[in-house]
């Protein structure tokens, strides 16, 4: 009975063997999987985001595991990625960034979720030269530094709000003054820096510039101040419950703008679903959207790229720009060890990530000295009174033009 | 002129919210001992309850407080019978750590129904306001102040015209006598516990019409809820009140008013303030001398 077995298993392996050489000669041999490391905010505040980021790197882990993997001069690497719930903590995840590295001997990193994770992770990956493509810390901070492993994939923080001031330059009756409300934390001290620098040159006047405490819950003093200016523009740098604060207050005390624009939160469905009506007209920055008309040279193009977001997760919705930007950063990390022709020598793709040049559907990827990506504009889109999202600046990848001006809070 | 008029408005409106808040934690600090740091996330269970009962129900945002009032009476009666009594007479530290406890579990509940999602109830009349000169007030805001001040004094009849709020009182005052005389301790124990859970849900409700919602929104009002109390002074309503109202006024103040100094500066100004009155009277504004 035993002498059967292992007869047939003989045999049947002979069978495998011959199958697979008789098969025709594959054009590609398979090399060992690629273990890449991600610490991502899988619960706590930022839990939400990065369960969108975890997508982002999902759907790119499943695309190219279908295309076989990385093909790395002709062999094809298989990828994996180890996750690591940081819990939204910046020192967790700097922790568990480690122990990916030590224990679970990732490769290469994907960036955390947020400034502060990535500016911890990014240390990590400098003491194990170990590279980082992160899609989700914005803050210049994190590249000031001086690292030469950690790249964002990302338009920098000062990039937000300037969209909008070129797309209301463009604009009939041209607003000329600006009130601006931002939070004390880097990243949207930075947008309001930039504003408050970038303003002069397209001819608006900053006649109210305000700071204050990050996490608010009261903005309505703020805003009634800035209305005693009667500004044309209301500009927020903040968070998403701040955004939804200080248009909550802007109604109600009839704060009546041409143009309400906020860094973060307008772009989400939340700021739509809290707000209603009261969402319609705003603008906000953002890194990406569904409408942009870019030409990529690999992966995906836009439309099957929302196609293969709504089939993979079973979603209507359209993919969130953190889900796109989490997928960029893994085109990005993909194209460079295909260009440095290795996956063992981490300072050889390094150095491919630096001198990366490459056109994605999330917008061209080419990082300055630093490891910023400044190559990609940021886009402006608007919730427009038909309760969506639209792009309506640059010109060349917007779907729509901008609704404006933003009509009195009593008239509408 | 016409601009700080309008931040006095708006900083008695803001200081409405802080009475709503406070007065729950101030009725379990002066008479359980507990200084409650759960009482946040109680806010937000509140802001929930109306949430719901707005968006599936279509109920009016003001018309639900009712509700969370006896949600929040029931969850607080609970917690305090089945869980907080069990050290009741242990040292503050423990009281502190179980409540802390508490307040992880239910934001973390929150985040496991409702997801980090921020919601907002948004009423058809929400953003109308009396326009007076280039002043405006926002009914909201201004019915969130009235019913407040109502909560206070319903607290204050209760505690002071009847004789369930005697009994609280004869507890707080000494617990073994009031024993004694045959009140039972645990239930008045978990029915003060109650009556501010239920502040707490009222506070909530009046709150979602004015802020986003989300699983963390009450962690500044744990915070804020203290400072009041210990701004007005331990064991009395009115005191709840005074140091409400004055703490919304010097925010709001501190954040437009001082010149030279930006909003960011707001927090530090307010507790300031604080540190002061603690120098200058350590019970508080209106507090009874220990």
């Amino acid at each position: 009975m035993r002498g059967l077995l292992s007869g047939i298993a003989a045999l049947s392996l002979l069978v495998a063997c011959g199958g697979a050489s008789g098969g025709g000669a594959p054009a590609t041999k398979t090399g060992e999987d690629i273990i890449l490391g991600a610490p991502l905010s899988l619960t706590g505040s930022s839990s939400k985001e990065g369960a969108l980021a975890k997508q982002g790197y999902d759907m790119w882990l499943t695309w190219i595991n279908q295309q076989g993997g990385i093909n790395v001069k002709g062999v094809k690497h298989k990828v994996q990625i180890k996750y690591a719930d940081d819990q939204s903590k910046s020192d967790i995840s700097a922790q568990l960034t480690q122990s990916l590295i030590t224990d679970q001997k990732v490769q290469f990193l994907l960036g955390p979720y947020g400034s502060g994770p990535t500016a911890a992770d990014a240390v990590i990956a400098e003491k194990n030269s170990i590279p980082m493509v992160e899609g989700n810390g914005a803050a210049q901070a994190i590249f000031s530094k001086g690292y030469k492993y950690t790249f964002g994939v990302l338009s920098p923080a000062n990039k937000y709000l300037q969209g909008v001031l070129d797309l209301a330059a463009t604009l009939s009756p041209k607003p000329s003054t600006i009130a601006m409300l931002a939070a004390d934390d880097s990243f949207s001290q930075e947008v309001a820096a930039a504003v408050n620098d970038y303003a002069p040159t397209k001819g608006f006047t900053v006649v109210y510039s305000q700071k204050y405490p990050n996490g608010s819950t009261d903005v309505s003093s703020l805003v009634a101040a800035a209305k005693a200016k009667s500004p044309d523009m209301v500009l927020n740098s903040g968070h998403l419950a701040e955004a939804i604060a200080i248009n909550k207050a802007a109604k109600d005390l009839q704060l009546n703008a041409k143009l309400f624009a906020y860094s973060v939160g307008p772009s989400t469905p939340d700021f739509v679903n809290a707000l209603g009506k009261d969402s319609y007209y705003v603008m906000d920055g953002s890194q990406w959207t569904p409408q942009v008309k870019y030409k990529p040279s690999f992966y995906l193009s836009v439309a099957d790229y929302v196609a293969a977001y709504r089939s993979q997760f079973n979603s209507q919705d359209d993919p969130d720009y953190h889900v796109a930007e989490s997928t960029a950063a893994c085109l990005a990390l993909q194209k460079a060890i295909e260009n440095a022709g290795t996956v063992t020598n981490a300072d050889k793709v390094r150095d491919a990530l630096a001198a990366l040049d490459v056109m994605t559907f999330f917008g061209e990827i080419k990082f300055d000295g630093r490891g910023v990506n400044v190559t990609k504009p940021m886009v402006v889109e608007q919730i427009q009174t038909d309760g969506k999202h639209h792009t309506v600046y640059p010109a060349d990848v917007a779907d729509k033009p901008a609704q404006y001006p933003t009509p009195a809070w009593s008239q509408r | 002129m016409s601009l700080l008029v309008q931040q006095l408005i708006l900083g008695l409106m803001l200081g409405g919210v802080y009475v709503a808040v406070a007065i729950g934690f101030s009725l379990v600090w002066g008479i359980l001992n507990i200084v409650n740091l759960a009482h946040g996330a109680l806010v937000v269970v509140g802001m929930y309850a109306t949430w719901y009962l707005f968006t599936h129900l279509g109920l009016d945002p003001f018309l639900t407080l009712p509700v969370d009032a006896a949600v929040l009476f029931l969850v607080g009666y609970a917690l305090q019978r089945g869980v907080i009594n069990r050290v009741i007479r242990a040292p503050l530290f423990f009281t502190l750590l179980l409540t802390f406890g508490i307040n992880l579990v239910l934001i973390n509940l929150f985040l496991l129904w409702f997801k980090a999602d921020f919601r907002s109830v948004t009423t058809a009349y929400s953003g109308a306001g009396l326009d007076v000169g280039s002043i405006t007030i926002p009914y909201i805001r201004l019915a969130a102040l009235g019913i407040a001040l109502l909560l206070a004094g319903a607290v204050g009849y209760l505690m002071n015209r009847t004789r369930t709020g005697f009994a609280i009182q004869a507890v707080g005052a000494d617990k073994d006598a009031a024993q004694l005389v045959g009140i039972d301790l645990r239930h008045v124990y978990a029915l003060t516990f109650a009556v501010g859970a239920a502040c707490a849900g009222v506070a909530g409700g009046l709150l979602s019409t004015i802020q986003a919602i989300s699983p963390t929104a009450g962690e500044p009002y744990t915070l804020q809820a203290f400072v009041v109390v210990i701004l007005g002074g331990l064991g009395r309503v009115s005191a709840t009140v005074v140091g409400g109202l004055l703490f919304g006024l010097i925010e709001v103040l501190a954040q437009s008013q001082v010149p030279g100094l930006g909003a960011g500066w707001s927090n530090a100004i307010a507790f300031a303030v604080l540190v002061l009155v603690l120098v200058l009277r350590p019970q508080g504004l209106l507090g009874r001398p220990a």
